[in-house]
């Protein structure tokens, strides 16, 4: 995160030409707000997603202003809608059913992840010693969310690609878990820097709900499979724990090429 | 010597010698200038050292593989667009998504510049190389010879391309570390969707047993990455 690179202000045109736009190094935990830019409102969802890209300590700021619960909610909107335009390209590995199926079992899954671990993350923020309250841990959440969301859909045409020319579920599901984990890191160094404005004393609290939010993430994937596969019924009929699906996954795998080496 | 005042690269010259604040003025001056001059860079450049690949199997192939060739860097800029612009700013790089895009497509274009610049060596290596015949196999050493030879090409000018690039960002990260952060990331993900295209758009060269075409009879069949680890599982075994 350019956490402690804040975007400067744009320049007069006439300077553009010689001067480019560096980034100016500045100390790394000023507080929120200092920089008069920060302190301009966000008008539209759109505008703070262009934030949560280039100003995060903006985007920061405006979550700890009293009437940030419109603000949160639609970061939540634009996530929602994010996961699902990843879940059709993500569907369109199998088609039929899962051109559907897919994006709402990623959006649901991805919410429900969070909603899950929601109070975890308030209590080890308290217990961390934050002074933050409820709607900003939601605010840096949905953060988190909306950065993961929006990453996945900048991967969403490289996704397509592949998806359209392998008949691999487990090369597909890798692919897929790649760049979810890619998005994952950007959006927890976003939490985590929202976090560092929080009068935290340690960091511990938090690095132990990221692993646990990864596990339940990863767990969600295998409770709501086939998502990429077909299948007859939505949900799957025999419960099972992620790895021991990635090791069934594996094991078909190694079973398709016995049969090309074969072949 | 550069010329920072003007608003749109003139010449050929200008553009590769150029420094990053003239790449920059450019890109705010006339950005769909400069992303005209890269467009045909990379048309003229890619196209004619593609042509010159396909040229040693059937001028039909040159046709072809002169149009896929640049096919590829254009599908890769376009294709990574959204995902490039965001990793820049993640990364502390303040570009919008249009100048991380002509960014990328700058890098592009002075690699097919290069690749342009080395067809006539390429054609050498091909009229050198003997001619497909009915005893050709993927395995011949005279086809793998070239193949190898090509590719060195490629990625010599895509070295020179991305190194172009370095100086670029880093002077718009203010010297810090974020411009090389900003490349490795663009690179790794160009890398990653521009295999996958080639492997799409295959043959460049030949393909065993058929008769020349735009695509492969299995164009959608697999992945780049796959056959990488299926070969590499088979070298394992074996």
């Amino acid at each position: 995160m350019n956490e402690n690179n804040p975007i400067p202000p744009l320049m007069p045109p006439g300077e553009r030409a010689a001067v480019p736009p560096s980034i100016p190094p500045l100390p790394g935990n000023r507080p929120l707000g200092e920089d008069p830019a920060e302190q301009a409102t966000l008008p539209h969802t759109f505008a703070a997603i262009e934030a949560l890209l280039r100003q995060p300590r903006r985007l920061m700021f405006q979550m700890r202003q009293p009437g940030a619960g419109k603000l949160i909610g639609g970061m939540l909107f634009a996530a929602l809608l994010c996961a699902a335009v990843y879940g059709v390209v993500a569907g369109t590995f199998s088609g039929g059913t899962q051109l559907w199926a897919a994006p709402v079992k990623i959006a649901a899954g991805l919410f429900i992840s969070a909603t899950i671990c929601l109070p975890s993350l308030y209590i080890f923020t308290c217990l961390s010693g934050s002074q933050a309250r409820l709607s900003e841990v939601c605010g840096l959440l949905a953060g988190l969310l909306m950065l993961m969301t929006i990453l996945l859909v900048g991967f969403a045409p490289v996704a397509w690609i592949f998806s359209q020319s392998t008949n691999s579920i487990w090369w597909m599901g890798f692919l897929h878990l790649m760049f979810w984990f890619v998005a994952t890191i950007f959006g927890v160094r976003f939490m985590k820097s929202g976090f560092s404005h929080t009068n935290a004393k340690s960091h511990a609290g938090l690095n132990v709900w990221i692993i646990i939010f990864l596990l339940v993430a990863v767990q969600m994937t295998t409770a709501l499979r086939p998502i990429l596969g077909q299948s007859e019924s939505f949900f799957p009929k025999e419960k099972q724990f992620f790895v021991g699906h990635w090791f069934d996954s594996a094991k078909q795998l190694e079973a398709e090429n016995n049969v090309r080496a074969r072949n | 010597m550069t010329d920072v005042t003007t608003i749109t690269p003139r010449s050929l010259r200008q553009f590769l010698a150029a420094a990053p604040e003239a790449f920059y003025g450019w890109m705010v001056g006339k950005p769909l200038n400069l992303v005209l001059f890269c467009v045909v860079a990379v048309v003229a450049g890619a196209g004619s050292y593609g042509a010159v690949m396909g040229s040693w199997r059937d001028p039909l192939q040159a046709v072809y593989t002169g149009i896929k060739l640049p096919l590829v860097m254009l599908l890769t800029t376009l294709g990574n667009g959204l995902l490039n612009g965001m990793l820049a700013p993640l990364l502390g790089l303040n570009l919008t998504f249009r100048q991380s895009f002509t960014a990328v497509l700058i890098s592009f274009a002075v690699t097919s510049i290069v690749l342009g610049a080395l067809s006539p060596v390429a054609l050498f290596i091909v009229c050198n190389t003997p001619p497909l015949a009915t005893g050709t196999t993927m395995k011949s050493p005279e086809y793998a010879v070239l193949q190898l030879t090509l590719a060195m090409f490629v990625a010599v000018a895509g070295v020179i391309g991305n190194v172009r690039l370095l100086p670029l960002l880093r002077q718009w990260s203010g010297g810090t570390g974020a411009g090389l952060h900003v490349l490795l990331a663009w690179l790794a993900v160009n890398l990653f969707l521009g295999s996958q295209i080639s492997w799409v758009l295959r043959p460049f060269i030949w393909e065993a047993n058929r008769p020349v075409a735009f695509l492969g009879a299995d164009c959608f069949q697999g992945s780049f990455f796959e056959t990488v680890y299926n070969a590499v599982g088979r070298l394992m075994a074996s």
